[in-house]
C-alpha cells in the first residue's frame, strides 16, 4: 500500500479501535450468548419464532415507532417549516426553544407525562373542572400515553433534520413557479415538497431507528401492556436471568432495524438522502 | 431463579427513600451503597471475617440496619460475640461461587426457600442443626433441612376504599369483579405471587390451590383469567411501582407486597386504604448457612436461634414490616399493628404458603404465558 494511504490508514486508526473496542466487540459478545446460552445452537431462536408473546411485542413495537414516525414527520415538518420560513429575529430563539428539551434528561420528561396525563393528572382535573367529562379519561398505561410521550420526545428529532433540508432550498424555485401562474398549494406540492423529500426521510428514518429501541418512555407509560421488545428484553434478562434468550431478542431486533433500513433503500437512493445535502 | 429475592432487594429501596426523607443515617446509608453490590463480598476488606466475628449477609439498605439493631446488637449483647451485616445481597450463585471457591467469608445469609432448596441439594449449604435451633419456633413448613425460616411477607389484596365507594373487595373473586368493583387493578409483571389469586378467583379453596395450579390445565385457566381482567390491569415491576400507583390514585385494588402496604397504611389519607389477607400468599425469607463457615457451625446456629426470640420479632415488624415467624411473636404485637402483621393467626388462617418446589418446576413456561395473556 502506498505511503499516502498508509497515512490516511494511521489517521482513522484510533476511531476505528474505539469502535470496533467498544462498538463491535459487544456486539459479537451478545451474538456469542444468544447462540452459547443456555445450551448451544439456535435453541434460542427457535423459541422466538414460536412464541407468540415475542411477535405481539413486535407488532406493538413497530406499530408504535410507525404512528410516532407519522406523527413526528407532520408535527416536525410544521415546525421546521416555521423556523426555516417565518421571521428572521424570533429564530434564534425558536431554534433554542425547540433544543430546550435535551437539556431535560428523558426520565424526567417522562416522569412529566405521568403528572399531565394521571388519572388524579393535570389534564383530567382540568377536564373535571370544566365539566367536560364525568370521569377521568384513561390517558396513561395505553398506547394513547406512550404515543403521546413518544411524540414529544422524538420531535426534535425529526425537526432537525428537515430543517437543515429546508435551509439549503433555494426560494427562487417556489417564486418561480408562483410566477408562472400555480397556486399556492401546487407549487408547494410540486416544487418545495419534494426538494425536502431527503430531510423527511433522513427524520423519519432516524425518528422509526430510534423508537424501535426506545426503552424509557414505554416502560414508564405503558402500564405493562404496551410490551415493547426493548422492555421485552430487560424482563427476559433481569427479572428471568435468560441471558439467551435477551440477547436473541436483541440480535432479533438488530435484524428487523437492518431490514427496515434495507427496504427504505429499495424505495429512496439513501446515499443520496442522506449524504447529499440539495 | 424461583427464589424471590426482589423483596429483600426491594427493601433496599425503602431504605433509599428513608435516607432522603432524613429518617436513615448518613453511616447507615454509606453502609447501603457498600452493600448495593459494587463490591464483592470476597475481598472487600471488612467482610473478612475472623473466628471472633460472625458474618451475617442480606440485601442491604434498611433491612441491614434494621438486622443489625434487632439481631446484631442484641446477640453481641447477649454473648459478647461481634456481628458483622454485610448487605451485599448471598443469592444463590454467590454462595455457591463462595464454596466452590474454597474462601467462605459468611456465616448465615438471608436466602430464599428455593435457592436453600437447590444449594442444599448441590452440597453448598449446611443442614441446619435442630437441637439448637428450635423447629417449633417457626411457621409449619418454614423449616427445611438446610434452611430454616427468619421472617415472612405476603402478598395481599390491597384496596383504596374511597376509588371504590366504600365497596371493599374482600374475597379475589371481588377483585376479578369489575362491575361491582370498578377501576384499574395492579398486579406483578411477573407471576409471582399472582397467579394464586387467579386460581382463587376461580373459586378454588386456598388449601387446593397449588394443586388446582400443577396441571396443565390448570395454569392455563388462571392465564385465562387474567386474559380477561387485562383491560382494567396495570403491572408493577418494582415495589416502589406498586407503592406509587396507589398514591397516585391510578388503581383502586392491587396484589402487592405487605411491605409497601405496610409503608402506604402511613401515606395514604384516613380511609383511603385498605388492606386484606385474605387469599394471600405467605413467603417466609430462610437462613443459610454456607459450607465451611469461618466462625464454626455452632456459632451460626446459636445466632439463628437467638433471633427466634419472639420479642425480636415483634420489633423487626415494627422497625420494617418483616412479619414475625415465631407462631408465639402474634401475641406480642401491638394492637395497632395486629393487623398488618402477616403472620397474626387470624391472617395466617385464610393465606397459603408460597410454595417454592412449585415455582421451581412451572415459572418459567407460566411467565411466557402470563405475558402473552397481558399483552396479546
Amino acid at each position: 500500500m502506498s505511503l499516502d494511504k498508509a497515512r490516511y490508514w494511521l489517521l482513522a486508526l484510533p476511531a476505528l479501535t474505539i469502535m470496533i473496542v467498544f462498538y463491535i466487540w459487544p456486539l459479537v459478545g451478545i451474538l456469542a450468548i444468544s447462540v452459547t446460552e443456555p445450551a448451544v445452537g439456535f435453541g434460542n431462536y427457535a423459541k422466538l419464532a414460536d412464541s407468540s408473546a415475542v411477535q405481539t411485542s413486535f407488532i406493538i413495537t413497530f406499530r408504535v415507532a410507525a404512528i410516532t414516525t407519522a406523527l413526528c414527520v407532520l408535527l416536525g415538518y410544521i415546525v421546521a417549516w416555521s423556523i426555516t420560513n417565518v421571521t428572521g429575529r424570533m429564530t434564534p430563539l425558536m431554534i433554542a426553544l425547540l433544543l430546550l428539551p435535551f437539556w431535560v434528561s428523558v426520565l424526567i420528561r417522562s416522569f412529566s407525562w405521568i403528572v399531565l396525563l394521571g388519572r388524579s393528572g393535570v389534564v383530567n382535573d382540568a377536564l373535571l373542572g370544566a365539566g367536560v367529562i364525568d370521569a377521568p379519561l384513561r390517558l396513561m398505561h395505553n398506547e394513547f400515553g406512550v404515543i403521546i410521550a413518544m411524540v414529544h420526545v422524538m420531535l426534535p428529532f425529526a425537526v432537525l433534520p428537515i430543517m437543515a433540508n429546508m435551509r439549503g432550498i433555494d426560494r427562487a424555485f417556489t417564486e418561480a413557479a408562483r410566477g408562472l401562474g400555480a397556486g399556492e398549494w401546487t407549487a408547494f406540492r410540486l416544487v418545495y415538497l419534494p426538494q425536502t423529500m431527503p430531510g423527511i426521510i433522513s427524520g423519519a428514518l432516524l425518528v422509526f431507528v430510534l423508537s424501535l429501541g426506545f426503552y424509557i418512555t414505554p416502560a414508564l407509560l405503558g402500564g405493562g401492556r404496551v410490551l415493547m421488545v426493548s422492555e421485552y428484553i430487560t424482563y427476559q434478562i433481569q427479572e428471568f436471568l435468560n441471558w439467551g434468550l435477551g440477547s436473541a431478542l436483541s440480535v432479533g431486533l438488530l435484524i428487523a432495524t437492518a431490514a427496515v433500513l434495507a427496504v427504505a433503500a429499495r424505495f429512496v437512493n439513501l446515499r443520496t438522502a442522506l449524504l447529499e445535502r440539495s | 431463579m424461583s427464589d424471590d429475592f426482589e423483596n429483600r432487594r426491594d427493601l433496599a429501596e425503602i431504605a433509599a427513600t428513608r435516607y432522603r426523607e432524613g429518617r436513615l443515617t448518613r453511616r447507615g446509608f454509606l453502609a447501603a451503597m457498600t452493600a448495593m453490590g459494587i463490591l464483592p463480598a470476597i475481598g472487600a476488606g471488612k467482610a473478612n471475617a475472623a473466628a471472633s466475628e460472625l458474618v451475617i449477609v442480606n440485601w442491604g439498605g434498611k433491612a441491614a440496619e434494621v438486622i443489625k439493631e434487632v439481631l446484631a446488637d442484641t446477640y453481641t449483647a447477649a454473648t459478647g460475640m461481634k456481628v458483622f451485616i454485610d448487605g451485599s445481597g448471598p443469592s444463590a450463585g454467590r454462595i455457591r461461587a463462595m464454596v466452590e471457591s474454597g474462601a467462605v467469608v459468611w456465616d448465615v445469609c438471608d436466602s430464599g426457600a428455593g435457592s436453600a432448596i437447590i444449594l442444599g441439594q448441590g452440597g453448598y449449604i449446611q443442614p441446619i442443626d435442630y437441637s439448637v435451633v428450635d423447629k417449633t419456633k417457626v411457621l409449619e413448613g418454614t423449616a427445611y433441612t438446610h434452611g430454616v425460616g427468619n421472617y415472612v411477607y405476603s402478598y395481599v389484596m390491597a384496596s383504596n376504599p374511597k376509588l371504590l365507594g366504600g365497596n371493599v373487595p374482600t374475597s379475589w373473586q371481588d377483585v376479578w369483579n369489575v362491575k361491582d368493583f370498578p377501576g384499574m387493578r395492579t398486579f406483578r409483571k411477573s407471576v409471582r405471587g399472582m397467579l394464586e389469586s387467579a386460581t382463587m378467583a376461580m373459586g378454588v379453596p386456598t388449601q387446593d390451590v397449588y394443586a388446582a395450579l400443577d396441571t396443565e390445565d390448570g395454569i392455563d385457566a388462571a392465564i385465562a383469567k387474567f386474559r380477561a381482567l387485562r383491560e382494567n390491569i396495570i403491572v408493577w415491576g418494582s415495589g416502589s411501582e406498586s407503592q406509587n400507583l396507589f398514591l397516585q390514585e391510578e388503581v383502586s385494588i392491587g396484589n402487592i407486597w405487605s411491605t409497601r402496604a405496610h409503608l402506604l397504611k402511613d401515606q395514604m389519607d384516613e380511609g383511603a386504604f385498605s388492606v386484606s389477607f385474605n387469599g394471600g400468599v405467605i413467603a417466609p425469607g430462610i437462613w443459610v448457612v454456607p459450607n465451611d463457615n469461618p466462625a464454626g457451625t455452632a456459632e451460626a446456629m446459636k445466632f439463628i436461634a437467638h433471633g427466634q426470640d419472639p420479642a425480636l420479632q415483634v420489633k423487626w415488624l415494627e422497625l420494617i414490616g418483616s412479619g414475625p415467624i415465631n407462631p408465639a411473636a402474634a401475641a406480642l404485637v401491638p394492637e395497632a399493628l395486629k393487623k398488618w402483621n402477616p403472620s397474626s393467626p387470624e391472617n395466617l388462617v385464610n393465606q397459603i404458603l408460597y410454595n417454592d418446589e412449585w415455582y421451581a418446576k412451572n415459572q418459567i413456561s407460566a411467565e411466557e404465558k402470563y405475558i402473552d395473556a397481558l399483552i396479546n
